[in-house]
C-alpha cells in the first residue's frame, strides 16, 4: 500500500513539469512533422506565459489564461508557416528571430500585470485540477496521434514534411496543409507553456526567459521521435529531471545551479543517445525538415 | 485577378546586398518603433534617440567588442556551421581570466611589470583555449552524431552560465565583496585599460571628437586586438587551406567528401577557431571593462553572443562589412539603452508598467531586425512580380 501511495506521490510532485513539457513537445512535434524546423520554441514558450499571465489576471480565470496563451502561440505559428511556405527563405533564421522576439514580447505581455497584482496565486489552478489536466494532456495527446497518423490530413501533414513537392504533385495543397499544423500545433504549445506559471510554478516573473526551458522541450521531442505516445515517458523522465534536481541538489547540499545545470546535460545525453543508437533510426525526422519548399514559380 | 508571383533572378540585383540590410534595417526600426508605440513611446522621439545613438561616442566599446566576436561567428557562418553559442564560449574563456587574476595571483598591492604581464598574458591565451574548447566541444557533437549545431550551442550556453554560476558562489566567490554573490575585482595590476583624462575645450565639436579620442585610448588594447584578428581572418580564408575548406564546407560540403578531405575535423577546428576568437574578447572585456564576474551569470550578460549573430547575418558574411553592421547594431543597442533612460520614455514605460523592464526592449529591437533581414535577404536572390490575369 505504502509503495503505490509513494509511486503517486511521485506521480503527483512530476504531474506539473510533466503537462507542461508535454504539451509543448507535442505542439513542437506537430509543426515539425510538417516539414518546419521550429528554432522559435523558447521564444514562443516564454511569451506563451507572458501571455498567460495576462489572460488569468485580465479574466481573473487560469482556463482564460490558457486560451490567450494558445490564441497568440497559434498566431505566430501560422505567420510563420506561412513565411517559410511561401517565401524561399532559411527556417533557421527566421525561427531564431521569433524567439527573439517572444523574449521581449512575452515581458510586454506578461510584466505589467504581474507587476500590478504581485502575486499570481489568485490566479492559478487548484490542486484539484492537478490530476484533470495530465488527463486532458493525455487525451490531447491520444487525439494527436489519431490525427497524424489515422486521418487524411495528417497523411497530408506526414506528407509535406517528407517530401512537399511529391505532396503537391499528389494535389495536396501544402502551404495550407502546414498552416492548419501550424496553427494546431503553436496552440498547444501556447497552452502547454501556460502551465508553467498557472500550475506548475504558480509564479512568474521576467527572468523565466533565462530558463531555457523550451529547448528542453525541443530535445524531449527530438528524443522520442515527435511521436505523441513516445513524448509521454520522455516528457515525464525530463519532468521528473527538472523537479527532482532541486531536491537532489538540496540532499546532497549542492549549488542551486547544480540543479538548474542536471536537465541540459540531460538534454545533450538525450540527443547523444538518440543519434548513437537505433533510436535515431527509428525515430528519424521528417526528410524535409528545415528545408526550403521551392518551385521554380510560386503564387505569394 | 492579380497574382503576386516568386522568381529566381537570373542576373544579380545591382547593389542588392546593400539594398537588402538597407530595406530590413529600415524595416526593423519601424517594426521596433511601432511596438513602442503601442506601449506609448512616441515614434519621433524614439527616432531621435535612434539617430542620436549613431554619433555618441558611447558606442566605441560595444564597437569593438561586436566586430571582434561578429568576426568569430563569421568564421563558423563560412563554413555554414551557425555558432549560436558565443554566450556560451565568452563566459568559458572568463573562467581562467578570473581564477588566475582574483585567486592564484591576486593581490592587493603592487607587482612586478614582468608578473602583470605574465598573468594578463597567461589569462588572454586560456582564454582563448578555454573559448575554443567550449566551441570544439559543439563541434565534435555536431561531426560525430550529427545533431544540428544549433539545439545544441544553444544548450551548452545555458551549461555555461550555470557552470560560472557554481564557480562564482563556490570557489570564485570573492573575499572583499561584503558577502555580495560576485568575483573579486581584477586587481589594478592586471587590468588592461589605459586611464587618461582630456580636459573639456567648450566647444561641442571638438569635445565630441575628444570623447571618441578618449574612448579609442582607454580601449586602446582592444582596438590592437581587433586589427589582429581582422588581419588574422583575412590570412586565414585568404592564404590557408583550412581556410578555404571552411568556404568549400560552406558552399559546396559534397565537394570536400569527394576530394577526400576530412570534414569533421573541419568542423571541430572552424568550431574551436571561432570559439578562440570568443574566448579572447571575453579576456579583453574583463580585463578592460568588467572587472568581475556577478551571480547570476544569465541575468548579467550583455547578450554580446546574440547580438553578434545579428552582426555576422547582417555583414552579409563580407569581411569588409563586419565593422560596418557592428557599428549599426552597437548604435542601435545604445539607442535602446539611452531610449529606456530618457525621462520622457521612462514615464510612458512607467505608465505602462513597464518600470524596472525597460532593458528587455533589446530583445524587440534584436527580433525584430533580425526579422525583417530574414525575410527580406530573400529578394537579393528572388524576384517578386506583379502578375495581371
Amino acid at each position: 500500500m505504502s509503495g503505490l501511495e509513494s509511486v503517486l506521490g511521485v506521480v503527483e510532485e512530476i504531474a506539473a513539469a510533466f503537462i507542461t513539457f508535454y504539451l509543448v513537445a507535442l505542439g513542437h512535434s506537430i509543426f515539425e512533422k510538417a516539414g518546419l524546423l521550429d528554432l522559435a520554441i523558447d521564444g514562443i514558450f516564454f511569451m506563451s506565459t507572458g501571455a498567460a499571465v495576462l489572460g488569468a489576471v485580465v479574466f481573473g480565470t487560469p482556463i482564460a489564461g490558457s486560451l490567450i496563451a494558445a490564441l497568440v502561440a497559434s498566431l505566430f505559428g501560422l505567420l510563420m508557416a506561412y513565411l517559410l511556405t511561401a517565401l524561399p527563405i532559411s527556417h533557421g533564421a527566421v525561427g531564431l528571430s521569433l524567439q527573439f522576439l517572444g523574449y521581449g514580447l512575452g515581458i510586454v505581455l506578461g510584466y505589467p500585470v504581474r507587476q500590478q497584482v504581485g502575486a499570481l496565486y489568485a490566479f492559478c489552478y487548484s490542486e484539484e485540477a492537478l490530476f484533470e489536466m495530465v488527463g486532458l494532456a493525455l487525451l490531447l495527446g491520444v487525439l494527436t496521434y489519431y490525427l497524424i497518423e489515422k486521418t487524411k490530413l495528417g497523411a497530408a501533414i506526414r506528407a509535406s514534411g517528407e517530401n512537399p513537392h511529391a505532396a503537391s504533385a499528389l494535389g495536396v495543397n501544402v502551404l495550407a496543409t502546414r498552416l492548419v499544423a501550424a496553427a494546431i500545433g503553436f496552440a498547444i504549445i501556447g497552452f502547454g507553456a501556460s502551465f508553467f506559471p498557472l500550475l506548475w510554478q504558480k509564479y512568474w516573473d521576467l527572468k523565466v526567459y533565462t530558463l531555457g526551458y523550451g529547448w528542453l522541450a525541443f530535445t524531449i521531442a527530438l528524443a522520442a521521435g515527435r511521436h505523441p505516445i513516445f513524448l509521454i515517458p520522455m516528457a515525464f523522465l525530463f519532468g521528473g529531471l527538472v523537479e527532482y534536481s532541486v531536491t537532489i541538489q538540496s540532499l546532497l547540499k549542492l549549488p542551486a545551479d547544480v540543479a538548474k545545470l542536471i536537465p541540459f546535460i540531460g538534454a545533450l545525453g538525450a540527443m547523444l543517445a538518440y543519434s548513437f543508437t537505433r533510436l535515431g533510426r527509428i525515430f528519424a525526422s521528417p526528410q524535409s525538415l528545415g528545408k526550403i519548399y521551392y518551385k521554380e514559380e510560386k503564387t505569394l | 485577378m492579380i497574382r503576386l508571383i516568386v522568381l529566381k533572378r537570373t542576373r544579380p540585383l545591382k547593389y542588392g546586398r546593400l539594398t537588402t540590410v538597407a530595406l530590413a534595417l529600415a524595416a526593423g526600426i519601424l517594426l521596433y518603433t511601432l511596438i513602442l508605440a503601442v506601449i506609448g513611446v512616441n515614434p519621433l522621439l524614439t527616432f531621435s534617440i535612434i539617430s542620436a545613438s549613431f554619433i555618441s561616442s558611447g558606442v566605441v566599446k560595444d564597437f569593438i567588442v561586436l566586430t571582434v566576436l561578429g568576426y568569430a561567428l563569421l568564421v563558423a557562418f563560412k563554413g555554414s556551421l551557425w555558432n549560436i553559442g558565443a554566450e556560451g564560449q565568452f563566459y568559458m574563456g572568463a573562467v581562467p581570466v578570473i581564477y588566475l587574476t582574483t585567486i592564484v595571483f591576486f593581490t592587493t598591492g603592487s607587482v612586478s611589470i614582468i608578473q602583470s604581464v605574465l598573468v594578463i598574458a597567461g589569462s588572454i591565451i586560456l582564454a582563448i583555449l578555454f573559448g575554443g574548447l567550449w566551441g570544439a566541444i559543439a563541434g565534435a557533437i555536431k561531426a560525430y552524431a550529427g545533431v544540428d549545431e544549433v539545439p545544441v550551442t544553444l544548450i551548452l550556453n545555458y551549461v555555461a552560465y550555470y557552470l560560472v554560476n557554481i564557480l562564482i558562489l563556490g570557489p570564485f566567490q570573492g573575499k572583499y565583496v561584503y558577502g555580495y554573490k560576485r568575483t573579486d575585482l581584477i586587481p589594478e595590476a592586471y587590468q588592461l585599460s589605459i586611464r587618461v583624462q582630456l580636459a573639456p575645450t567648450g566647444n561641442p565639436v571638438i569635445d565630441g571628437l575628444l570623447s571618441y579620442v578618449r574612448e579609442l585610448i582607454i580601449f586602446g588594447w582592444w582596438v590592437l586586438a581587433l586589427a589582429m584578428v581582422v588581419t588574422a581572418v583575412w590570412w586565414f580564408f585568404n592564404k590557408t587551406s583550412l581556410g578555404l575548406k571552411v568556404k568549400v564546407l560552406g558552399s559546396n560540403p559534397d565537394y570536400l567528401v569527394t576530394a577526400g578531405w576530412d570534414v569533421r575535423k573541419v568542423t571541430i577546428a572552424t568550431f574551436a577557431i571561432s570559439g578562440g576568437i570568443v574566448g579572447l574578447m571575453s579576456a579583453l572585456y574583463l580585463l578592460g571593462y568588467l572587472l568581475r564576474l556577478e551571480y547570476p551569470i544569465e541575468s548579467q550578460t550583455a547578450g554580446y553572443g546574440y547580438l553578434a549573430i545579428l552582426v555576422a547575418w547582417l555583414s552579409l558574411l563580407d569581411i569588409a562589412l563586419v565593422p560596418v553592421s557592428a557599428y549599426i547594431i552597437s548604435s542601435l543597442t545604445n539607442a535602446g539603452i539611452s531610449q529606456s533612460s530618457a525621462p520622457e520614455v521612462k514615464q510612458a514605460l512607467a505608465q505602462a508598467g513597464f518600470a524596472g523592464a525597460e532593458l528587455s526592449f533589446r530583445w524587440i529591437m534584436i527580433g525584430s531586425i533580425l526579422l525583417t533581414y530574414s525575410v527580406l535577404r530573400f529578394l537579393s536572390d528572388y524576384e517578386v512580380r506583379v502578375i495581371r490575369e
